[in-house]
């Protein structure tokens, strides 16, 4: 699964720290789902979703091996 | 993984405490064996079955009767025990979903490491050399597990240290 939240956050120009303090997480977890080393759960993606904003499949979409 | 499982964060350091010295103390009493006497003391054996003839000739059966014994090893055991329960079973600073998945794939990876081992060693030990195999076995999978573990956090932590 693919993610733009690296793009997200620049647009916002926001660190990864300060996304994780808004969403619950540790910043680990930021940066393993922008590395693509973790998928989040639905909770969380819904979470990063509104906190910038967007749906969902705005922030995520499948790719052709999900 | 069921978060309500883990203790709270604070238990984690005193769990280094417990579990550095019981080691040390484990291992010193291990090669010495050593059997300091003021750890002779009576207990309740629920069952014991007693290796020498001698003592069979004391016992008034396998079951529940005070035997006689050093608790050195089973304060150790114990001792070691519960120092790796902490420590691999506190909620890191940071907990969340990402965190438990590792701790869940350092468990995983614990889990096959530590049974490839055994059955290596099931294969080639004998005798008393497998003895002390299932002595460290008592261990390993806390220790690989609390290695994998950490390893994979610092893994982690060092790639994401200079990102923005």
């Amino acid at each position: 699964m693919k993610n733009n939240i690296k793009v997200e956050r620049a647009v916002l120009d926001i660190t990864q720290e300060q996304l994780a303090r808004h969403v619950s997480v540790s910043r680990q977890t930021i940066n393993a789902i922008e590395t693509r080393d973790y998928v989040p759960s639905t909770v969380l993606a819904i979470k990063i979703a509104r906190f910038f904003g967007k749906s969902v499949e705005d922030i995520f979409t499948l790719e052709q091996e999900d | 993984m069921n978060k309500s499982l883990l203790l709270p964060h604070r238990y984690k350091k005193p769990g280094w405490y417990v579990l550095i010295p019981a080691v040390v103390a484990g291992l010193l009493l291990y090669i010495s064996g050593a059997e300091p006497a003021w750890l002779n003391m009576k207990m309740l054996a629920l069952i014991e079955f007693p290796l020498m003839q001698a003592d069979a000739q004391q016992a008034t059966g396998p079951f529940f009767h005070i035997i006689q014994d050093n608790i050195s090893n089973e304060l150790v055991g114990m001792l070691i025990i519960t120092g790796a329960l902490m420590v691999g079973f506190s909620k890191e600073h940071n907990e969340d979903e990402f965190i438990a998945r590792v701790r869940l794939n350092a468990l995983l990876w614990a889990v096959l490491v530590n049974y490839s081992i055994l059955l290596f060693c099931f294969l080639f030990f004998f005798g008393l050399e497998f003895y002390s195999v299932m002595i460290y076995n008592m261990f390993t999978v806390l220790f690989l597990f609390i290695l994998r573990f950490h390893y994979l956090l610092y893994r982690q932590s060092r790639f994401t240290a200079d990102e923005k």
